[in-house]
């Protein structure tokens, strides 16, 4: 394939296979730095205290939160929604990036992927945990019982379980058979016996055939194929569990692909938190360029500002519905007792995003990783005010009421931040975080050429 | 007796040029062993197209039929429930979890097809020909027969490509 | 290797007769259907709706995959910028619409009495109106035209400018598309039900107009073939613009039902006031629109081959394209003719005309510049590729 030189180089260096093979699998086979293990202690001191105020949660019951009449949901179903969309850059970056022909996925598609799992997995808690009986969490599949009765496949809710297991277990799968072939290539170097047998058994026998090789390519693809339609409808049913309702800000039917573009939106912030350091401490520069966060910049900018507008249309709509209540949950939203959340939603999701514009912001590692915390803050608020403003406020002015979280529910959303990071350290220690085979394969045709050696120069 | 050929290569290119002259001769490859997917080499190795995209489509059509049918079932003929105003037959709300399950099952069917067509799984039990092609090696293994007629040529089109550490194993069959 | 289309005699005889034979069936249908002032202006402004967004996506196409820095479409450059040469002729054709307004618009008459359409008084008044329809077509206009113009000057000089030049007009092109294709999908469509609304409805009439688009540009691709030219078109691309054809009708799809689900679900009256006579008075319509936009290219398009196949790929980029017209059809007549609306003599007069005159202003600028464009730094890409 003929790559024009006008672009950027993906890996910088002048690596060769070996060195590829040898540079991204040396966080494996080398000892955990200080750095690690601070980190660790932090991101489990933080998933010990989720866990205490999860059990805390289950023993006591809901009245341990915030939730009262009329705000059934809050900070619980807006993390819950924070992390699902975190969840969905990896599939972009593994599917649909492939789907497009985007080479420069190779470096960043593993951690991304990996870094969905494990958001997905603290979305999850969310749904089980602000049950009333988690313990009966079970009733929610459809199994032949002597209740008689089947779930309710009108309710959103159900749909979320469907969409939530299935896009979990496609990822997990779409991960691992990418991980296959690298985890053949661990099982290779490793000396230790044991550590040889467990890669062994993790690798399933891949052998490099090129038989298999060829049917791993087909496969993927084909995962590609459905990962793309899966994650638009993934957070197209998240949404629907407030667009399905009756009223104002929740009904309204740009939510499934204005939602999904948030998702992205800060799932790549995420991404770009996470990799800026993990490239800088696990000496991955060459492979995790400059050229990629600049990538990721832009589809940073393209989704924010496909939300911005989303937002823009909303208003305009409820203004041009003529319908009161409509015109009145958004000047709730604005004005109101909420207007602090707004008005941080605002700043990080639609101003800030727009400085992505100047090529030198999108090539500065410091400013990209603020924003990146940035977005995510932002994020994290868009879902807080789409869920709070239109409960606190509807219909109803004698049923208003207001909502604070408790430091249970705050403890909870820590925990999950404890628990997703923990996880992210603890696979830099066992997996390789890019691609091996991946970006071996397109070193030829991107990676920067030797310089050609001066003629006069003597060899 | 069956008699083989190994070499490795340094670079992919080399490889796909051997592979192709030996193709050429019609002699016949047994495995080609790579760190990564070659491009070009499916073309010259001769392989046809998989069938797991079909495996992929047959899945997932069980599984439409399976999550359509099942819903339409519980909710029509089973225990059909006023809810929310709806009608039994509430074909938009069944399309969502129809959606999710045809991608499950397709995307299990057709990885389940991969391993067990390639004979990968936890377990599997696969002669690893040499530790360096996870790395960077670019093995071919040729097949010779009995007598050894082949084995200059197959030789002389390896050494053109500057293969290395080329050596002729025999097992018996 | 002749790089050049000439616009032949026969061919323009050819358009110039389909127009010819459309008037002679709209003063058929004049004359056996009757139709009123309402008919008239309606099938006017569905055609001319129909060939504007496939114009317009001439210029969404070349600025979308500039910002995304890609290499393979480069060569196929020169088919959307003839499609943006109707832009012009559409927007004359749109002001036109002002002696048809209160055919169409509801809102546009006096003295209503109706409290809603009050309400939206400052947006829906005819000055605002129209000068926000001049607002659209200078920005559509005028960026199609600056891209089309340094796109030929790419060709004289190797000069990188142009290039860089291309992205910067590029990404303003999408911003302002970006909000402009909302607001003229509430201005000349989404108004005409003005009492009704829809936050998801700008992207959904975006998203028509992208697989419309899409079957275009396969159309001529194989037309062009079929003379002899675009020999640097392989099947790799055909398998892209395959590809797009099916993901997008995909994506229609799911644009489509998110809006009816959510509608349906909630079951709002002031909400379902717009499907009801659509899936009750055109219900055979409503479904078939449903089968050619997405049931028909889903399964037609999904495996690899079908999607390499021009012919088969031309056969699906019809269907789309039949079915696309079908769609805006649907979206106007409810709120313009209502129930009595029928495909007749008149429809089809208009579409011949309205098909002749696109096809003419598209084919006289494509002979006007080469087909294969030059000196873009990733031209070389669009020739060595495999998908």
């Amino acid at each position: 394939m003929y790559v024009s030189p006008i672009r950027e180089p993906l890996i910088t260096g002048e690596k060769t296979y070996k060195k590829i093979t040898d540079e991204i699998s040396a966080p494996i086979e080398g000892k955990a730095g200080k750095a690690w293990y601070a980190g660790i202690a932090l991101t489990s001191s933080a998933l010990l205290l989720g866990l205490a105020m999860m059990a805390y949660t289950i023993w006591e019951g809901i009245g341990t939160w915030g939730l009262n009449k009329t705000i059934g949901w809050g900070w619980g179903i807006t993390n819950f929604v924070w992390w699902v969309g975190i969840g969905h850059a990896g599939t972009f970056i593994s599917a649909i990036l492939l789907l497009f022909r985007q080479k420069w996925r190779t470096s960043i598609n593993r951690s991304a992927e990996a870094m969905t799992l494990f958001a997905v997995m603290c979305a999850g808690l969310f749904p089980l945990i602000h049950m009333g009986r988690p313990l009966l969490g079970f009733f929610v599949f459809p199994y032949p019982n002597t209740r008689d009765l089947w779930v309710n496949f009108n309710s959103p809710l159900l749909w979320d379980v469907f969409a939530i297991s299935t896009y979990f277990s496609v990822s997990l799968l779409f991960w691992y058979v990418g991980l296959i072939p690298d985890i053949g290539t661990i099982r290779d170097r490793m000396k230790s016996k044991f550590k040889k047998a467990i890669y062994g058994f993790l690798s399933f026998g891949w052998t490099g055939s090129a038989k298999h090789w060829s049917r791993h390519e087909t496969i993927s693809l084909i995962l590609a194929g459905l990962a793309a339609p899966l994650v638009l409808s993934v957070h197209s049913i998240v949404s629907s569990d407030f667009a399905t309702s009756v009223i104002p800000g929740w009904h309204t039917t740009i939510f499934p692909p204005y939602f999904v573009s948030g998702a992205i939106f800060s799932g790549f912030a995420m991404v770009l938190t996470l990799l800026i350091i993990t490239r800088k401490v696990l000496n991955l520069e060459n492979y995790i360029t400059v050229g990629h966060i600049e990538s990721m910049n832009k589809i940073i900018i393209a989704t924010g500002s496909i939300v911005g507008i989303a937002y823009i249309t909303e208003l305009f709509i409820a203004w041009y519905s003529g319908v009161e209540y409509e015109q009145y949950a958004f000047l709730n939203r604005a004005t109101g007792p909420y207007w602090w959340a707004y008005a941080i939603m605002m700043t990080c999701n639609v101003i800030s995003p727009q400085l992505l514009w100047f090529k030198k912001l999108r090539r500065n590692l410091v400013f990209t990783f603020i924003l990146s915390i940035f977005i995510n803050i932002g994020m994290w608020f868009e879902r807080f005010v789409i869920i709070v403003t239109s409960l606190h406020r509807d219909y109803l002015p004698s049923s208003w009421s207001m909502y604070e979280p408790t430091f249970v529910e705050v403890g909870i959303f820590i925990g999950t931040l404890g628990l997703f990071f923990t996880c992210f350290l603890l696979f830099i220690r066992v997996f390789p975080v890019i691609a091996i085979a991946e970006v071996k394969s397109v070193l030829k045709s991107s990676g920067e050429k030797k310089a050609v050696t001066d003629k006069n120069e003597s060899s | 007796m069956r008699r083989y050929i190994s070499a490795y290569f340094e670079d992919e290119e080399n490889l796909l040029r051997a592979a192709k002259d030996l193709r050429e001769k019609n002699i016949s490859i047994q495995d080609v062993l790579t760190p990564f997917p070659v491009h070009g080499l499916d073309h010259a190795l001769g392989y046809k197209r998989s069938n797991l995209p079909t495996v992929a489509f047959i899945c997932g059509a069980i599984g439409l039929a399976v999550a359509f049918g099942f819903q339409t079932w519980a909710f029509v003929v089973d225990y059909p429930l006023f809810i929310g105003g709806k009608p039994h037959f509430a074909i938009p709300s069944f399309i969502p979890i129809t959606f999710e399950v045809t991608v499950l099952f397709a995307a299990f069917g057709m990885a389940s097809a991969f391993f067990i067509v390639s004979k990968l799984g936890p377990g599997a039990n696969n002669v690893i020909h040499d530790e360096r092609i996870t790395d960077d090696h670019f093995v071919i293994i040729v097949d010779l027969d009995e007598q050894g007629n082949q084995d200059e040529n197959v030789k002389s089109i390896l050494l053109n490509e500057e293969a290395q550490n080329i050596q002729i194993k025999e097992i018996e069959s | 290797m002749d790089n050049n289309y000439t616009f032949s005699r026969k061919t323009r005889t050819f358009l110039m007769a389909l127009g010819g034979i459309g008037i002679v069936l709209m003063l058929l249908g004049y004359f056996i259907e009757s139709p009123n002032g309402q008919r008239l202006w309606t099938n006017f402004l569905i055609n001319n709706l129909y060939f504007l967004f496939i114009a317009l996506f001439g210029v969404v196409f070349q600025a979308l995959h500039k910002i995304a820095y890609s290499g393979w479409h480069t060569s196929l450059q020169r088919i959307p910028e003839a499609m943006s040469a109707f832009l012009p002729i559409s927007a004359v054709l749109m002001f036109l619409l002002y002696f048809g307004m209160h055919d169409i618009y509801h809102w546009s008459h006096e003295n209503l009495h109706d409290p809603i359409l009050e309400g939206k008084a400052a947006y829906l008044n005819i000055p605002f109106f129209f000068i926000r329809m001049a607002i659209y077509f200078a920005g559509w206009i005028g960026l199609g035209y600056l891209l089309r113009k340094n796109s030929l000057h790419q060709d004289l000089s190797t000069d990188v400018k142009y290039y860089k030049k291309g992205k910067l007009l590029a990404a303003l092109f999408m911003v302002f598309f970006a909000i402009s294709s909302s607001t003229m999908s509430w201005d000349w469509l989404m108004s005409i039900d003005a009492h009704w609304f829809s936050t998801l409805y700008g992207w959904f009439v975006f998203i028509g107009l992208f697989v419309s688009g899409i079957a275009c540009i396969i159309l001529m691709i194989s037309f062009l073939k079929s003379q002899g030219k675009l020999e640097f078109i392989n099947k790799e691309h055909i398998h892209d613009m395959g590809k797009y054809l099916f993901a997008f009708s995909i994506f229609w799809m799911y644009l489509w039902f998110s809006q009816y689900l959510l509608i349906w679900y909630s079951h709002i009256p002031e909400e379902t006031a717009y499907f009801a006579p659509r899936l009750n008075d055109h219900t055979i319509l409503f479904f078939t629109i449903l089968v050619m936009n997405f049931l028909i290219p889903f399964l037609g398009l999904m495996t690899r081959n079908s999607k390499r196949n021009l012919k088969w790929l031309s056969f699906m980029a019809v269907i789309v394209l039949v079915g696309q017209w079908l769609n805006i059809y649907l979206l106007v007549i409810p709120g313009t003719i209502g129930k009595a609306a029928q495909i007749g003599i008149v429809e089809i007069g208009f579409v011949c005309l309205f098909l002749g005159g696109f096809l003419y202003v598209v084919f006289a600028s494509l002979a006007k510049a080469p087909l294969l464009s030059k000196n873009d730094p990733l031209l070389e890409e669009s020739f060595h590729y495999e998908t």
